[in-house]
């Protein structure tokens, strides 16, 4: 049997829609209990709702690159796997990654180099799948205690763990800004573009006393960004 | 039982259950199509990939759930995208909210925005994997392409702004380094992320210790 014929069948789309369905029926039930004990320890139902329009908004375009992994992905490994695994644990880097490594381990160039058939494939799913059970391993038998320690922290001394919180987040978001600036071209001018963008949407907000503008800001500068990054694509 | 052992017990059985679903998934194409990669060749590419992974797994762990609490964490982690997509996503919702991480009401909020933020994601991919047919010329066209090649900057860029104004005094630090290190050699993010997060934390300690930052400091209006 064809390997992609393999790859593209129903079958795997079933599994897909089992494993996905769950993780959608436990964000749902995350979601309910949350917005309970949130009713019960004091926030306002204004106050959630604002919490979920402004992630909804957020997710959308950020969820874009991963469509576009899928797609770069599916002529090699079909549709269905790489659509399970974009939607659970891993990220598009890692998964093609993953999907290499599975691939050269049997000693095939690399994904869709010849000699790819189905054990190949069998092997890139199998590997993209184990390589990344530990984050949820750890958390499953860690996570309880490490938040118990951070809870002793914070009792501490509760002012300086919100600047570490916010310094630690400072240490990840750096990291994505950096890569950009060093790189320089158009990766730079469109960093650039969206800081400024974003800047501007703001003054706009205070100066005007627009508040409701918060809620898209980030997507506006990330799509303002993303369509001035094809204006300096063609312009240089 | 309190919402605390709740959220913990839930966690820990979702997250367990998740994880055998993800893990059945190669288990049960192997069966039923009888294509079983040799086990030699398997251990190789796990065992090349666990190298990395595994201090990389701990790492996140110990960075990402102390921002996002422990209910969006077992969450997160089951989903992934973690510092591309749920942290940003979580803290611009605290913040939209007026809650501070780590508090009860942050977590609440992150918890709320992380769940929100699968969702939505999950649902953007089905309908993306049903509009395959069409959506495949658009998202591949050479004349967008450079958009799409650039999201990440955008988002970036744009989160950059709107946490520098905020707190420009820890976004020193971290950004100096990163900009020394990727002009010297190309690192692996996630290997970077937890190391500047490391270094970011001693730089705001030191920051702390003499005043200059503070928990509750005005935004810049």
């Amino acid at each position: 049997m064809k390997y992609l014929d393999i790859a593209n069948s129903s079958f795997i789309f079933q599994i897909g829609a089992v494993v996905i369905g769950f993780v959608l029926f436990q964000s749902v039930f995350f979601l309910i209990r949350a917005w309970r004990e949130g009713l019960n320890i004091g926030l306002t139902r204004e106050q959630m709702m604002a919490a979920v329009k402004s992630s909804a908004i957020f997710t959308i375009v950020p969820s874009l690159p991963i469509l576009i992994s899928l797609i770069a992905m599916a002529p090699v490994l079909g549709l269905a796997f790489p659509w399970i695994r974009l939607s659970v644990i891993g990220s598009a880097p890692y998964e093609l990654m993953a999907a290499e490594i599975g691939a050269q381990s049997m000693g095939v160039d690399g994904l869709g180099g010849t000699g790819f058939a189905a054990e190949v494939f069998s092997n890139s799913v199998w590997v993209m799948t184990l390589g990344m059970i530990w984050s949820l391993l750890i958390c499953i038998f860690f996570l309880r205690t490490l938040e118990g320690r951070v809870k002793q922290a914070r009792k501490k001394d509760s002012t300086w763990m919100t600047v570490m919180i916010t310094a630690l987040y400072f240490g990840m978001l750096t990291v994505f800004i950096g890569q950009p600036i060093v790189a320089g071209g158009v990766a730079l001018a469109t960093t650039a573009s969206s800081a400024a963008i974003m800047l501007f949407i703001t003054w706009v907000m205070h100066r005007f006393k627009q508040k409701w503008l918060g809620n898209f800001a980030m997507a506006v500068s990330m799509v303002g960004a993303m369509a001035l990054a094809i204006l300096f694509t063609n312009t240089f | 039982m309190d919402y605390h052992n709740r959220i913990h017990r839930l966690g820990r059985i979702s997250a367990t259950i998740a994880l055998l679903l993800i893990v059945s998934v190669p288990i049960l194409i192997s069966i039923r199509f009888n294509i079983f990669p040799p086990l030699g060749n398997l251990a190789l590419g796990v065992a090349t990939i666990w190298m990395l992974q595994f201090p990389v797994a701990i790492a996140e762990v110990l960075t990402y759930s102390p921002m996002m609490g422990s209910g969006a964490s077992y969450l997160a982690f089951v989903t992934g995208n973690l510092s591309n997509l749920k942290v940003p996503c979580a803290f611009m919702a605290m913040d939209h909210v007026g809650v501070k991480p780590s508090s009860p009401q942050g977590d609440i909020i992150s918890t709320v925005s992380v769940a929100v933020s699968s969702i939505v994601t999950i649902i953007v991919i089905v309908i993306g994997v049903l509009l395959i047919r069409p959506l495949t010329p658009l998202l591949e066209s050479p004349a967008l392409a450079p958009a799409f090649a650039n999201i990440l900057p955008a988002l970036f860029g744009a989160l950059g702004a709107y946490w520098g104004m905020k707190h420009w005094k820890l976004a020193v630090v971290p950004l100096t380094i990163v900009i020394v290190i990727y002009s010297l050699v190309d690192v692996n993010p996630a290997v970077l992320i937890p190391v500047c997060g490391l270094l970011s934390v001693l730089a705001a300690r030191w920051m702390y210790n003499r005043g200059w930052v503070d928990a509750d400091k005005e935004e810049a209006a």
